[in-house]
């Protein structure tokens, strides 16, 4: 469940102090995490590398990087593609083609 | 060294200095029997007290004794004196005992009778010692403390050193002063006044006075004895007996045992080993991780400055300046690797703890909010900033040895447990605070002389003095891919529209007019999306997401400052907001988990803390959900709509990307 309470207690803060003064209320990943629930909840639920955290966190990198065709490339997907490769050696798979599954999954 | 067990010893060393005609002499002596060089000088106690009887004797020499073998053996040394010790009736009830201007030790006479009979009934519960005799012999060694603090017993490197800034002021004065000489040039005392001492014991500079001292400590928060804040002075007396009692000293208060560790080359020898990890409230609020995690400082790859670039509004037009602990993953070697081990990454950030709803500019110039050390994972502080505020943050690496990177990581973990500050926008801001840290924390010599009162300026001070290293960020994509720059979101949303609008020839010109339209408006392109559209629209409905919560929460905001109190929804909410607000304190102080104990909590404290914390986090989110429903049942039904119908799009567009992904045969993870 999208947890709304905190963007508005954070945002009420934030609204006025910025984050120089930030409040203490987290905007954690709300979205992020609802769209992975959201998506785990349709999807099978059998265990897959694709449940590691360091993918699912990579959620947002992938999309931009298939979205950018690659040119945006930030430091959660890099860390996601180097966690599936040292964990499937044997794995051939270009880094589209792995952005592409991260973000079917 | 010797033991004194009666009067027979005792004559010895009496012998030595007085004669008396006596065997069991009124005047006994407790000090250092060198058998081979029996005339050299040191510290003796010197039981000055003809009244007492056999047994109280005893007993009294016996805690001389016992005091005594407590010493570091340089502190018997250089104290090379008789200190006369007696029991007194003239002391208020509630003193144990004090020195005189003379440096006599006088012991408050009502304790004798316990003493003698072996018991502690009596003694004030807030006592940390434990028995009596603990409490007298601390009572001497404090007293001892103070004699020694006052002796200027400075090591020859250090007395060199005090001589050559005292002349370099006369010459140069304060201005040209070297950086070593800071806080040197009017030392009076062995320890007190040592700068490094006052940067432990929550006594910083204040900044731009060329080293004058803030004269009110904030690290008040699970403190050993309230006396310790007294003064500097009364800080090492109190420090020293439990340097030299409490075998968890050293894992309670790490950095002040080395500090005195180093200083007498020595340290007791029934110290505890301590745990690797360092307990700390996890401020995420994220019903995900424990509230309480634990930080090994043993794996730590490097500490990087963490700015959070300027953007225009008034409290961040200079930017927001933290610390990054990159903490490698359980079971990796340091190495580069660890850079990518970004859900194990800590930040360390003073902030305001803002406990109104509206945070007032006024308030925050005077320093009403209370300044305290937030540890925050960094994946947590990414999102803050980078989508919500949408603003980048640059992580430069420090150089920092291992030892200045364990001993910042202990710094933090002490301050979170102790610190309770004053905020002020300008001169204890985030930069002044992280600037405390860093010096307190890793001890490095440059920067002892380094004043900066803005973040970005902290920053090119930094680097100016070769501590802080810019160069991996200098290619900007490679730093974005290796963790260096973490870019807002703000580009990337752009980009994204521009590849729906050439994909899907939206007829809208700017971002600003696609996120204006409905959700059921946008969901109408969704179906035509190619993937790499489809990606580029996942990423929109997330920004429209964000964006309408925004705009719901200023409606909400807006309706709750109007309201006159006659509203009962808006009204329970405001109350459950500030109840949220109200509860969260303990994540940045926690000190309120524990009422016993002193510094950084250890093993006995653990099981406490973990049920305390779980406990207490629980029950906020407990808050934040009745809130959360309070809040919802508020909406408009437009708004709603809205929610719910942005959420839908996020659904379908996750679907629409596995299907396009399954039709054209594309990898699955295994």
């Amino acid at each position: 469940m999208l947890r709304f309470s905190l963007f508005v207690a954070a945002g009420v803060l934030s609204i006025a102090s910025s984050a120089y003064a930030s409040s203490l209320i987290a905007t954690s990943d709300s979205i992020g995490a609802s769209l992975v629930n959201t998506v785990d909840a349709s999807s099978d639920a059998t265990s897959s590398i694709g449940d590691d955290k360091v993918v699912l966190d990579a959620r947002d990198d992938a999309a931009s990087f298939v979205g950018s065709e690659g040119s945006i490339r930030g430091a959660h997907l890099e860390a996601a593609l180097t966690h599936i490769r040292q964990t499937l050696p044997n794995l051939e798979a270009t880094d589209m083609q792995l952005a592409e599954a991260i973000l079917a999954r | 060294m010797s033991k004194i067990q009666g009067c027979i010893i005792a004559k010895l060393h009496a012998g030595l200095l007085h004669t008396t005609s006596s065997v069991c002499s009124a005047v006994l002596l407790v000090g250092l029997l060198l058998l081979s060089a029996p005339i050299q000088a040191a510290l003796q106690l010197r039981l000055d007290q003809p009244d007492l009887n056999d047994q109280q004797r005893q007993i009294t020499l016996q805690l001389l004794n016992n005091a005594f073998d407590s010493l570091p053996p340089l502190m018997i040394k250089q104290l090379d004196r008789q200190v006369s010790v007696s029991w007194s009736d003239n002391l208020p009830s509630a003193v144990m005992g004090r020195a005189t201007p003379g440096g006599k030790i006088k012991l408050n006479r009502r304790w004798l009778p316990a003493l003698v009979t072996g018991h502690s009934e009596g003694l004030a519960p807030d006592r940390q010692h434990g028995t009596l005799q603990n409490e007298l012999k601390a009572t001497l060694l404090h007293e001892l403390g103070h004699l020694y603090d006052q002796g200027r017993f400075w090591p020859a490197a250090e007395r060199q050193l005090l001589q050559r800034c005292r002349s370099s002021q006369k010459t140069q004065g304060k201005i040209g002063l070297p950086r070593q000489c800071r806080g040197q040039t009017e030392r009076r005392f062995t320890l007190s006044d040592a700068p490094r001492l006052l940067d432990l014991a929550g006594w910083p500079e204040q900044v731009g006075q060329r080293g004058q001292r803030e004269t009110i400590n904030r690290q008040l928060d699970r403190s050993v004895d309230i006396y310790e804040f007294y003064s500097p002075q009364e800080f090492v007396a109190v420090n020293l007996e439990y340097f030299l009692l409490d075998p968890e000293y050293g894992c309670r208060r790490p950095a002040l045992k080395t500090f005195f560790h180093q200083h007498f080359g020595w340290e007791p020898s029934h110290t505890t080993d301590c745990a690797s990890a360092l307990p700390y409230m996890n401020a995420s609020l994220d019903a995900n991780q424990p509230a309480l995690g634990w930080l090994d400082p043993a794996r730590i790859y490097q500490v990087h400055y963490l700015l959070a670039e300027p953007d225009q509004t008034w409290a961040s037009r200079w930017g927001h300046s933290m610390l990054r602990l990159v903490i490698c993953a359980p079971g990796r070697p340091l190495s580069p690797d660890c850079m990518l081990d970004l859900e194990h990454h800590l930040v360390l950030s003073y902030r305001a703890f803002v406990d109104d709803v509206q945070l007032s500019s006024w308030d925050g110039l005077t320093g009403v909010y209370p300044s305290r050390l937030f540890i925050l994972p960094l994946n947590q502080v990414l999102d803050e900033y980078t989508k919500a505020e949408m603003r980048s943050l640059s992580s430069v690496p420090l150089n920092m040895t291992r030892e200045e990177q364990i001993g910042l990581a202990i710094q933090a973990a002490s301050q979170h447990w102790s610190y309770d500050g004053n905020y002020y926008f300008v001169s204890n801001n985030c930069a002044v605070e992280t600037l405390k840290l860093l010096r307190s924390g890793s001890d490095h010599h440059q920067l002892r002389d380094l004043d900066s009162y803005t973040p970005t300026g902290l920053l090119q001070i930094l680097e100016a003095r070769g501590l802080a290293n810019y160069a991996p960020l200098i290619n900007r994509d490679e730093a974005l891919r290796q963790g260096y720059y973490f870019a807002s979101y703000r580009n990337r949303y752009e980009q994204m529209f521009a590849v729906v609008r050439a994909n899907l020839n939206v007829p809208q010109k700017s971002i600003d007019d696609w996120l204006a339209l409905s959700a059921d408006q946008r969901q109408a392109w969704l179906p035509q999306a190619n993937q790499r559209a489809a990606a580029a629209l996942l990423l929109l409905e997330q920004a429209a997401l964000r964006q309408y919560i925004h705009v719901i929460q200023h409606d909400l905001k807006k309706r709750y400052l109007a309201d006159d109190g006659t509203n009962d929804g808006l009204s329970e909410a405001g109350r459950l907001m500030q109840e949220l607000i109200t509860d969260s304190s303990f994540l940045s102080r926690p000190a309120d988990l524990l009422s016993d104990g002193y510094g950084i909590p250890q093993a006995a404290e653990r099981d406490l803390l973990e049920s305390s914390a779980r406990q207490r986090h629980g029950s906020l989110l407990t808050t934040a959900d009745q809130l959360d429903n309070r809040l919802r049942a508020m909406l408009s039904v437009k708004q709603q709509q809205e929610l719910d119908g942005t959420q839908h799009n996020i659904e379908l567009l996750s679907g629409h990307l596995r299907q396009l992904h399954r039709e054209a045969g594309g990898l699955v993870l295994p």
